[in-house]
């Protein structure tokens, strides 16, 4: 699977375009199109582990989590600079992970989504109760650092950073590494059956997984500028990110994303009509259509009318 | 000399069942051993247990003289010994090169990024076991159960071991397909390949083996030249009575 000379186009083009986006949309556009990078570097986080392996977890946004409060207390209760709490809230996460990844060598399908399910409700009573002086307990914490200024510059950063991440997990599941994450996700036993630790492999999707969730968090919290735990770890939060993966397309890296955009594309432009939580019947409603047309998600919609 | 295989008072119950009942064997290296016994007796268990998939109660399994049974099936598969499966376990969403390729890949993470696939190896392997060139790009589900065995052929083998276990590789097979895994069994066999085989066909099992023993509810009842063994009373009384 080596590089193709369309590749670089494609990839090229949808660099280019992102980038040059500011020009011609309005600053409100904008804003909407930073959640739905961010939206698609969690869901990316998601299908590395959960979409290649097959290992769902129901918990991800305690991973986002960890990132994002351990960047906000660092920087704003400590004084820490953001050039070392950013790094230390990305290792914060993948130990973290590891945490998460115990139970997991031994468990898999739906008791696996519980236990995932039950770390994020964890994690939630947590920060309500353990050193709310920390955490800002239940209200959370507000005048968290900004990174940038503005709607073009938050678009810019969190551009550059969902493309880095999507193009570097792009590079990587091209390699025989994508190959036997995926392979795990098929039949596990026959993964060990052909000498290979799948053991070892999980780890590796699960701090792989942990590592970009952890940085998206903390850049997300340092653009928001605040964090609340209720809509850190809404339940519609997490069924975005799953839905968002699942729509696009599992196991691919553009899949995430164009399910990322999809999603915050039809959330927002729901609103003014159904302003309330009734948005997400319909936006499950047409997740369900989707996903019972075209279980492959959007990509292999979108790669089958290339075809045609 | 120590044997490629050595199984020595292996027992596994499952509750009350006991599967394998104080079985011991051995298989030289070279050597080509056929174990039969009616449905239930316990031959895919003992596979299994080989292979560290099951862990026997007590026993020992040695390969080429070293103590596999404290080994995960990853580390006995790198100390050489390979299995197949009753039924073919691919990966659905691959084709057959890249089922191939799993079975090629070494257990370290750092060259599985940056060591390439090697898909002139794959295909060889795959013409190796008589699948044809255009297989390479089809899915298992576009395979009939033939060739879905000689993937599960191509992707053992890609693990380059020096014992191979195989697990009834002739169900399923119509008679020009049991010919060809035949012919391919025999030409490794002249490679210098140790197999331990089981097989319901006991007619098409006669050539491919120098010996066989037969087992009975986890216990061996026969063992010996394949005649002796099918000649055995309690063999015939263990296959009538299956019947
Ligand atoms: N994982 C298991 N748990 C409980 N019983 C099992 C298990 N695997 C096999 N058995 C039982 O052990 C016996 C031997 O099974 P098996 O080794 O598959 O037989 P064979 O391959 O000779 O047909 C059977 O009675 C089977 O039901
Ligand atoms: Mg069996």
């Amino acid at each position: 699977m080596e590089l193709r000379w369309f590749h670089v186009v494609l990839w090229g083009g949808l660099i280019a375009g992102m980038f040059l986006l500011p020009q011609v949309v309005s600053n409100g556009t904008l804003r909407t199109l930073i959640f739905a990078n961010y939206l698609a570097v969690f869901a990316i986080s998601w299908d590395v582990l959960s979409g290649r392996t097959g290992y769902v977890s129901f918990g991800h946004p305690f991973l986002i989590g960890i990132g994002a409060y351990t960047t906000a207390i660092l920087t704003k209760r400590f004084d820490v600079p953001v050039e070392v709490s950013i790094p230390l809230a990305v290792l914060f996460t993948m130990v973290a992970g590891l945490l998460v990844l115990l139970p997991a060598l031994r468990i898999r399908g739906s008791y696996f989504a519980l236990v995932t399910l039950a770390f994020m409700e964890l994690l939630y009573q947590l920060v309500q109760v353990i050193r709310p002086d920390l955490t800002g307990g239940t209200r959370g914490m507000s005048g968290i650092q900004t990174l940038t200024r503005g709607a073009a510059n938050g678009y810019y950063l969190s551009t550059a950073l969902m493309l880095c991440i999507a193009l570097s997990m792009w590079l990587l599941m091209k390699t025989r590494l994508g190959t036997a994450l995926a392979a795990v996700g098929m039949n596990e036993e026959s993964v060990r059956g052909s000498g290979l630790s799948t053991t070892r492999l999980k780890a590796f999707a699960f701090l792989t997984s942990a590592f970009i969730a952890g940085l998206g968090g903390a850049f997300y919290v340092h653009y928001l500028g605040s964090l609340a735990p209720r809509a850190m770890f809404d339940i519609n939060f997490l069924f975005t990110i799953i839905v968002s993966a699942l729509l696009g397309g599992t196991s691919t890296i553009v899949g995430p994303m164009i399910g990322a955009f999809f999603m915050t594309c039809l959330l927002e432009y729901l609103r003014p009509v159904l302003p309330g939580a009734e948005r997400y019947f319909v936006y499950g409603a047409i997740a369900l259509i989707l996903y019972m047309y075209q279980p492959k998600g959007l990509v292999k919609l979108v790669q089958l009318t290339s075809k045609a | 000399m120590s044997a490629a295989l050595e199984v020595s008072g292996l027992v596994k119950r499952f509750g009350g069942l006991v599967a394998t009942n104080d079985l011991s064997f051995s298989l030289q290296e070279g050597e080509s051993l056929g174990l039969i016994g009616p449905n239930g007796a316990g031959k895919t268990t003992v596979l299994s247990q080989i292979m560290g998939e099951l862990r026997q109660d007590s026993g020992t399994i040695e390969l080429f003289g070293q103590e596999i049974s404290a080994l995960s099936t990853s580390r006995r598969i790198q100390a050489g010994v390979s299995r197949t499966y009753q039924i073919p376990r691919p990966f659905g969403d691959m084709n057959v090169a890249e089922n191939i390729r799993v079975g090629l890949m070494p257990d370290d993470i750092w060259k599985l990024i940056v060591s390439p696939p090697d898909a002139e190896r794959e295909r060889e392997l795959a013409l190796s076991v008589g699948l044809a060139e255009s297989d390479l790009l089809r899915t298992p589900s576009e395979l009939a159960m033939g060739d879905l065995r000689k993937l599960e052929m191509a992707r053992t083998m890609a693990t380059a071991p020096r014992v191979m276990l195989l697990d009834e590789v002739f169900a399923g097979l119509t008679a020009g397909e049991v010919a060809q895994i035949s012919e391919l069994i025999q030409s490794m066999r002249k490679d210098g390949m140790t197999f331990l085989i089981v097989s319901h066909d006991l007619p098409a099992l006669e050539p491919l083996i120098d010996r066989a023993i037969a087992i009975e509810r986890g216990i061996m009842i026969a063992e010996g030249a394949f005649s002796e063994v099918m000649n055995d009373k309690s063999v015939q009384a263990s296959y009538l009575g299956s019947v």
